[in-house]
């Protein structure tokens, strides 16, 4: 064994598209990473008023003092951004995890039961999907108060449709399943089969898709407020700095409106990238490469 | 014993595969069900099993006739049956491990408390080494994999196993083994045998008694497409 | 029978797997065999064996954790150094055809059989014009006995049968001088086998009916009758090696296979005598020192804690006609460049004796 294993030379195969792949998922992690920490470490750590107005310094381009310029009221667009960023996120994530947890339990419900409560479910399903989500995320806005709830729910209202189809898709091609058969021969009851067999499945789908969906309610969220039924003016959201700054666009002041877009598209294609690499991860397929 | 009357049954009512079939498992009986591919008897199997509800038919456990499927039928209806499919990596949880996935039935029926000693033995019975039994399905061999479903259909000790296409994905020496296993646990409890497949010197030397699937099943019902 | 010419010829073949914690799996290691046109060579052995991990590596298809060594000729070309440019336009479909595992997966759901075939022509024969087009696919078509009135089906409304014919077709369109069939007859039963196996076997006897030497077939299966019916020579693969190599009469015929294990196999089937091998195979990451087979066999000796070379049947360790300085083995053959590979071979330290030489 060990003479003939010296005289073997041996040959890999196939890296080069692995390496593309983890430049891709660290380039994306980098940078998810880094807009966690910014919303997260910068506040505190700079400790400056985002509110401060300098009506001396309003309008300025970006320069060494202010990286991002200033806005309308003189306030420093950098911070401004930050701060946007984190109510953005706060709302993004707030309305991910609600509309996943809403939808999967009933997608859950609806394929676990099958027949007529699947049947209802469903078409509960379509009748709300057929309403604009953007008119029903106006609606439910329209009915609160602005602030940073109101949001939330309007945007988790209109988007648990997509995950109650997704997991109740998956839950009815795994119900055909001969291992849930074999639970059911093996005495386990509804709520068991469901449990501890259908919902770890799903598991990894849903929360794939709840990741697929914080940029989605992050834009959602900045629609809203652009159109000036989100976020109250005053607190800094990506919408609302869009929003306010639309006017000076015209006059030929890019700043104001390039970085908070900036902001809400770097991060969302970055946890995009991530949850595409993860969607790899977990596809079944790959797995079964690697099977002898 | 097991009776079945004029099962018809299918998953689209208008063109049931399982047409007026009748089939009787005497106890402590093997019967042997062979058919082409295609032609319904995996139906009939889940049907036998309490898994998939026929649209017309009797089926009698015991001379007492059953009226309920899947999750609706009584549990002690459910689990005298023991099940074991033709693909084990269909059949296997790709999240348990070995020894889970045998011990399942006894945590889903509360008899916990008997799962280490009992999986100890059956993977004994099964040949299966402690090693493995730590293993998810994705790290074993299939025909590792299926002695743990044997296992695992056998755990509750059925009065009636069906074997569906149990050893055609598996290696001869492997098929041997499994029912080999089979025999054993037929001849300590006496429980009846369904076995369904496609190969008839397989099944002939298995059973004490082999039908054909064109003998029980009404002429003119879904001839299998060429 | 005249020499036929070798179409591929594998020597030294390992494949390993790299997997996270530095563990290596010996997935197959050392194969050498030839197979000749106008022969079928059957690969037999329990799943996790090996086998379908060597149809990977001929066509080029392993994973990225995988190493490979050896070469494997076809023609002039080794296949285990082409870059993929080259198997991709010039190896898989042109020179390899693959007769996979499940046909109703390797169809695409979506196109019906004829629209598959007829892109299939048209990549691999360069053939153009509607009407040219077509012809060529109904010929490809009816090539492997598959219905022209069925051409206008997606893969779904065929039969198992059906599947497996359109699925051969596609594999034949290019003309390939080799054909893989990987487990080719898994889920069909037998009278499907037996009909799928009868249109392979025609295939490699003669692809026009002009009694050419015909195509080379590589069938992998864990299927002994399949075997049986269609092969000319049977390599039996066990732990990631070929443990025997040997003629399909002889090895289903009266003298039988000579490995314990080939005995064993040969022993599990329900009509004979129906006795499984005790035991399990070995973890091809932690093969055992020695013979791989040992812990199973009831043979076994001190000698089988070497691993044992895969040696000419004719020139066994323990047969009364060694002639004393002991023979080289066809693997220290092979590496001298000095023979091809016998046509029948052992890898056992006490392989079984026909009772009549031993008398």
């Amino acid at each position: 064994m060990a003479e003939a294993a010296i005289e073997r030379t041996w040959r890999s195969h196939g890296t080069r598209r692995r390496s593309t792949r983890t430049l891709r998922v660290r380039t994306s992690g980098a940078l998810v990473a880094l807009t966690v920490l910014a919303v997260l470490l910068v506040p505190p750590i700079v400790q400056l008023d985002q509110q401060a107005v300098d009506l001396a310094a309003k309008l300025q381009p970006p320069s060494w003092e202010h990286p991002f310029g200033t806005d309308d009221v003189g306030r420093d667009l950098l911070l401004r951004c930050v701060y946007g960023l984190r109510v953005s996120l706060l709302v993004g994530v707030a309305a991910a995890l609600t509309a996943t947890i809403v939808g999967t339990a009933v997608g859950a419900l609806a394929g676990a039961l099958g027949g007529w409560a699947d049947r209802a479910v469903m078409r509960l399903v379509d009748t709300f999907s057929s309403v604009p989500h953007l008119l029903l995320g106006i609606f439910v806005v329209a009915m609160f108060r602005p602030g940073v709830w109101p949001v939330v729910v309007s945007v988790a209202l209109t988007h648990w449709l997509s995950t109650a189809r997704i997991v109740r898709a998956e839950v009815l091609s795994l119900r055909a399943r001969p291992y849930i058969d074999a639970a059911v021969s093996g005495g386990a009851s509804r709520w068991r089969v469901t449990v501890r067999h259908l919902l770890p499945a799903v598991a990894p789908q849903a929360a794939l898709a709840a990741v697929l969906m914080v940029p989605h309610a992050m834009w959602h969220e900045s629609a809203l407020s652009f159109l000036g039924l989100g976020l109250p003016a005053h607190t800094a959201s990506l919408g609302t700095l869009i929003q306010s700054a639309r006017g000076s666009l015209l006059a030929g002041q890019w700043w104001p409106t390039l970085f908070p877009g900036l902001f809400i598209i770097i991060p969302t294609l970055a946890l995009a990238g991530l949850a595409g690499a993860w969607r790899e991860r977990i596809n079944p397929r790959r797995r079964s490469e690697l099977m002898l | 014993m097991l009776e079945l009357r004029a099962i018809t049954a299918g998953y689209d009512r208008r063109t049931p595969v399982v047409r007026d079939v009748s089939l009787t498992v005497e106890p402590g009986e093997a019967v042997g069900l062979l058919g082409p591919s295609g032609c319904g008897k995996s139906t009939l199997a889940r049907v036998a099993a309490l898994l998939h509800r026929p649209d017309s038919g009797t089926l009698l456990l015991d001379g007492a006739p059953v009226r309920h499927w899947r999750h609706r039928a009584p549990r002690e209806v459910r689990t005298a049956f023991g099940v074991v499919f033709q693909q084990p990596r269909l059949s296997a949880d790709p999240r348990l491990r070995l020894d889970d996935l045998i011990a399942e039935p006894l945590r889903a029926t509360g008899r916990r408390e008997e799962a280490p000693d009992r999986v100890a033995e059956l993977a004994a019975t099964v040949g299966l080494t402690p090693d493995l039994l730590g293993r998810r399905p994705h790290e074993v061999s299939d025909g590792q994999l299926q002695r743990a479903c044997l296992a695992r259909a056998l755990v509750l000790r059925p009065r009636l196993l069906v074997c569906d296409e149990m050893t055609s994905m598996l290696d001869a020496s492997t098929a041997a083994a499994l029912v080999a296993v089979v025999e054993d646990y037929r001849r300590s409890t006496g429980a009846g045998l369904l076995a369904v497949g496609h190969d008839r010197t397989l099944l002939r030397r298995w059973c004490d008694r082999t039908v054909h699937w064109d003998d029980i099943a009404r002429a003119g019902g879904p001839n299998p497409r060429v | 029978m005249t020499q036929r010419p070798v179409v591929l010829s594998v020597r030294g073949l390992s494949v390993r797997f790299r997997m996270p914690g530095g563990r290596v799996v010996a997935a197959v290691t050392d194969a050498h065999f030839d197979v000749a046109a106008g022969e079928c060579l059957a690969l037999i052995g329990e799943s996790g064996c090996g086998k379908s991990v060597l149809a990977s590596a001929l066509l080029g298809l392993l994973p990225a954790n995988a190493q490979t060594a050896g070469e494997a000729r076809l023609g002039d070309l080794d296949l285990l150094t082409a870059d993929e440019r080259t198997l991709a336009r010039t190896v898989r479909g042109r020179r390899i055809g693959l007769v996979p595992q499940s046909p109703a997966a390797h169809l695409t759901p979506v196109r019906t059989v004829r629209a598959q075939l007829a892109e299939t022509v048209a990549a691999l024969t360069g053939v153009r014009g509607r009407d040219a087009l077509d012809t060529a696919t109904r010929a490809a078509a009816a090539r492997a006995a598959f219905p022209e009135d069925h051409l206008d089906r997606h893969p779904h409304e065929l039969s198992g049968g059906l599947a497996q014919r359109a699925a051969t077709a596609l594999a034949l369109v290019g003309d390939a001088s080799l054909l893989v069939a990987d487990e080719p007859t898994t889920g069909l039963d037998r009278d499907l086998v037996d009909r799928t196996v009868e249109e392979l076997r025609r295939h490699v006897d003669a692809p026009d009916g002009t009694g050419a030497p015909g195509r080379a077939l590589l069938m992998i299966t864990h299927d002994l009758e399949a075997a049986e019916r269609i092969a000319d020579r049977i390599a039996v693969m066990y732990a990631g090696r070929i443990v025997e190599l040997t003629d399909a009469d002889t090895f289903f015929g009266s003298p039988g296979p000579r490995h314990p294990y080939s005995r064993g196999l040969l022993q599990a089937l329900p009509d004979r005598a129906f006795t499984p091998i005790p035991g399990m195979p070995p973890e091809l990451g932690a093969l055992p020192d020695g013979c791989a087979f040992a812990a199973r066999c009831a043979w076994a000796t001190d000698a089988c804690g070497a691993v044992p070379e895969l040696t000419a049947a004719a020139a066994c360790a323990t047969a009364p006609v060694t002639t004393g300085g002991g023979l080289p083995t066809a693997a220290e053959a092979l590496r001298t460049g000095a023979a091809p590979p016998p046509a029948a071979a052992v890898a056992c330290h006490h392989p079984h004796m026909p009772e009549d030489i031993r008398a």
